[in-house]
């Protein structure tokens, strides 16, 4: 397991630098600069790049920049928050990201699982019909509509939450943004669990264990869920990564100082700094997330730890 | 089929869940930002502070937040014109190059006195290359002695046309009088910095309240770079302290227009801007104002391209678009039609009035003459149908704009054609930049409150001359206006730069669109916020509320 775990580590750092490359090609490539490109001279534009270094070759900048990166210093941005050092804005911004995410899964995964298996055990009826018509409502109502709903109805209608984000409030300030995060979470989960414990009701272990006389709060909880949960976490993977990393849409609506609306207008004013930064900081968390659902595979599912066991050591 | 009967486990979910969402309903209490009686004023913006340092800010926002708090040489008055603000007296030697300001006495918020070293110190350093501003071209503008020389690291910023005489008395010289200098110095560039301060910050300067000097109106309360709410307070050691009504402002970051009109109506925000899509919901509302900003967009049309090279051309396609309707059914912002190159209150001459109230009104929409126009442009060219694609920014105002451009110009003209092509702004202007572009849907804004900074975009090597338009007595007039004989006697620079602007009109040098206006929503409690166009987007000295 030990050699598992640090070749995959090897193998995500390589990755890691493979994307920083794949990116910083891809930016020289943006039109513009990140400076006043409708106000500035070519000459006087020349001499601010000339100070940024961004007149070097494509090699010298990637070294250096890497160079800089190993010692956790991201640069600074150049246009978004003039001269702030990105650790800076990250410092701020990521946690707010993290949080908001963080509830959103919460709150997603609690009630995707609560709808899936009150339709997995209410199959063919009206009960699982209805949950099933709120999982596709979930999907398919564009997350804009659905946070500019909850806005009006409890932060304007009823005034039960802040409106805009304001992080002095704590807790309260993250619950409109994160429920309005969770919907589509929350509606991926619960079709996935509704199928697979479908499937696993089906199972005749199932049925051994009911004759056994099992209690069926165990029944439920211990053996089919579990059982229909290692699917469930290949998917969670991916979704926790997407929710953690900030989602544009929400964080405009609320006001949100998070990374998802950074990133979009880093992309937008060529602020190359924090655009590395911050898909460094995406890509970590998604191959940090992919390990610890393969491991997860294995604490869920005794095959799966014997084998890969049997492989690597 | 397998069923589970499983009636009491789902109770017991079903109570799980309404407990879980019951539990951040408890103990809810709407929190409110001020404190009862308080008059603070809560403003919505449409993009975080980019930085509080006035050698480094570039962008409106920052420049207004920046303009509460610290004061400059000259502010502006309710209606844009240059007054003094630092300035106790100030004398200007004959050849209009030397200027002497005696300062108040005012003091920074640490009680430290604002001296005229802090001038110097700033402008230094705003020039110095190591700095690396951006906006450091403004001191060029401004004509100030070796700005350019300093600015390219020939000349030490040691050397620049400014120094203080005694802590009273500063002393700015120009390599060439410029006209509008006054207007140029409430520009948050000039502004003063305290150097014992600013080098005390280690770097660090201006990025939170504990390393930012104010000397204005307001003391920075709350701010972290990038944030998207802050707070500024009411300065009680404010030279003018008892101008200034307001006890505080609360800035709140809203990008999303439906997101600020629903704060607005809540009450989150007294002022916030609307977006095109919203006016008509609102405009019947006795908040809803509109405000025309300073923007003018028109189309560089490149004469370089085939077609265009003939003025009938340039001016039959500009007169068939009907402007009126494009502001009325389109931007429906207060957007007024332009018939111009200068927009409308950007400059007031020495007779007191603004510019356009005596200057002409060229290239109108009219569908007949542009058919002439057009007639004569065939003849000329010797060709029947033309096409051309417009570039343009994919905003919604831009899209829109364009697409009615397209459906005005091909129906009133036949034998036009216009392709559409979208892009991100930066895209637009590197291609515009580069005159690499047929039509380009593209704006300027004002630098300062002159004339100038419009019609200097146009003399034949101008960077900014983006259809490579040229015309020998409009370059002469431009130049002599800029730093020749004309600069000295400002009646007749007045008229020249009216004459100016004809030619370009008449050559239909650009063809200019509309002067943006602004749909908000402000308070009915809230008055005498100053809206500008030029450098301060909104001033609240004068502000108060019911």
């Amino acid at each position: 397991m030990k050699k598992y775990i640090l070749k995959r580590l090897g193998l995500s750092i390589g990755t890691l630098l493979l994307i920083i490359l794949i990116l910083f090609s891809l930016m020289q490539l943006m039109p513009g600069s990140p400076f006043n490109d409708e106000k500035l001279s070519p000459a006087q534009q020349e001499r601010i790049r000339d100070h940024y270094g961004l007149n070097d070759p494509i090699p010298t900048q990637f070294v250096r920049y890497v160079g800089q990166m190993v010692r956790f210093d991201f640069g600074s941005s150049y246009n978004i928050s003039k001269d702030t050092p990105v650790s800076e804005l990250l410092k701020t911004r990521l946690p707010v990201s993290l949080g908001l995410g963080g509830l959103a899964i919460l709150i997603g995964s609690f009630f995707g699982l609560f709808l899936g298996l009150y339709a997995a055990l209410r199959h063919h009826r009206i009960g699982d019909t209805i949950a099933t018509f709120i999982a596709v409502l979930g999907v398919s109502i564009p997350s804009y509509v659905f946070a500019l709903l909850l806005m009006y109805v409890f932060g304007h209608k009823l005034d039960w939450f802040p409106m805009l984000f304001n992080a002095k409030l704590g807790f309260i300030s993250y619950v409109l943004p994160s429920v309005a995060l969770s919907v589509s979470a929350m509606a991926t989960i619960a079709r996935f669990t509704r199928t697979e414990m479908i499937e696993v009701f089906q199972q005749d272990y199932m049925l051994l264990l009911e004759a056994k006389g099992i209690s069926r709060t165990r029944l439920i909880l211990l053996h089919a869920l579990r059982n229909a949960s290692i699917p469930l976490v290949t998917v969670l993977g991916p979704l926790v990564v997407n929710l953690m990393t900030g989602s544009l849409v929400v964080e405009k609506i609320f006001s949100v100082p998070g990374i998802g609306q950074l990133m979009i207008n880093a992309i937008q004013s060529n602020d190359y700094n924090i655009v590395l930064s911050l898909a460094f900081v995406y890509s970590a968390m998604y191959i940090g997330i992919m390990l610890i659902v393969d491991i997860l595979y294995g604490i869920l599912d005794p095959r799966i730890r014997l084998t890969k066991e049997a492989k690597n050591d | 089929m397998k069923q589970l009967r499983v009636k009491h486990h789902l109770r017991w979910l079903s109570a799980a869940t309404a407990l879980a969402l019951a539990l951040p309903f408890m103990g809810l209490s709407r929190v409110s930002h001020a404190e009862e009686g308080e008059k603070v004023l809560k403003v919505q913006v449409e993009v975080e502070v980019a930085s509080l340092d006035t050698a480094v800010a570039t962008d409106g926002t920052s420049f207004e937040v920046l303009a509460n708090m610290i004061d400059g040489l000259y502010e502006p008055d309710a209606s844009g014109q240059a007054v003094p603000a630092l300035v106790e007296s100030e004398e200007v030697n004959e050849a209009g190059t030397e200027y002497r300001f005696k300062l108040k006495e005012a003091k920074w918020q640490n009680g430290t006195p604002v001296t005229a070293h802090d001038f110097v110190f700033s402008w230094q350093r705003l020039c110095d290359p190591e700095t690396h501003s951006e906006y450091s071209y403004m001191v060029e503008t401004a004509g100030v002695k070796n700005a350019a020389a300093v600015i390219a690291g020939e000349k030490k910023p040691e050397e620049l046309g400014i120094h203080a005489e005694d802590d009273q008395t500063l002393v700015v010289e120009l390599d060439f009088p410029v006209p509008f200098f006054h207007s140029l110095m409430y520009f948050p560039i000039f502004y003063p910095i305290n150097q014992e301060f600013f080098e005390s910050t280690n770097g660090q300067y201006a990025t939170s309240p504990e390393t930012f000097l104010a000397n204005g109106a307001f003391t920075l309360k709350s701010y972290e770079p990038a944030a998207t709410s802050f707070e500024l307070e009411k300065n009680p050691d404010y030279y003018n302290a008892e101008r200034i009504k307001l006890d505080g402002l609360q800035y709140q970051v809203i990008k999303d227009n439906q997101a600020a009109a629903l704060a607005f109506n809540s009450g989150e925000v007294d002022i916030t801007r609307l977006g095109g899509e919203q006016v008509d919901l609102y405009k019947e509302d006795p908040a809803f104002q509109t405000i025309r900003g300073g923007y003018l967009w028109y189309m560089a049309v490149n004469q370089k391209v085939s077609g265009f090279e003939s003025t009938h051309m340039r001016k039959a396609v500009v007169m068939s678009i009907d402007k009126q309707n494009i502001c009325d059914t389109v931007l429906k912002d207060g957007s007024v039609p332009a018939n111009f190159a200068v927009p409308i209150d950007l400059a007031t001459g020495p007779d007191g009035k603004d510019f356009r109230d005596s200057a002409g009104s060229y290239l109108e929409f009219d569908a007949e003459a542009a058919k002439e126009e057009f007639a004569k442009a065939k003849e000329e060219l010797g060709k029947d149908s033309f096409q051309f694609e417009m570039i343009y920014e994919d905003t919604e105002a831009s899209t829109n704009v364009a697409q009615k451009i397209k459906e005005m110009v091909e129906s009133n003209l036949e034998g036009v054609e216009i392709s559409l092509k979208q892009m991100p702004k930066k895209n637009r202007i590197q291609l515009t930049s580069a005159k690499d572009f047929e039509i380009s849907l593209t704006r300027w804004g004002p630098d300062y409150a002159d004339p100038m900074t419009y019609l200097a975009l146009w003399t034949t090597d101008a960077p900014y001359n983006y259809g490579s338009w040229s015309n020998e007595e409009y370059d002469k007039i431009v130049k002599s206006c800029q730093d020749g004989e004309l600069s000295l006697d400002q009646a007749a620079r007045w008229e020249a730069l009216h004459e100016a602007e004809k030619i370009a009109m008449e050559d239909a040098v650009i063809l200019p669109v509309y002067q943006v206006g602004g749909a908000y929503m402000i308070a009915e409690n809230v008055h005498d916020v100053h809206f500008h166009s030029v450098a301060l987007n909104r001033v609240y000295k004068d502000a108060y509320m019911d």
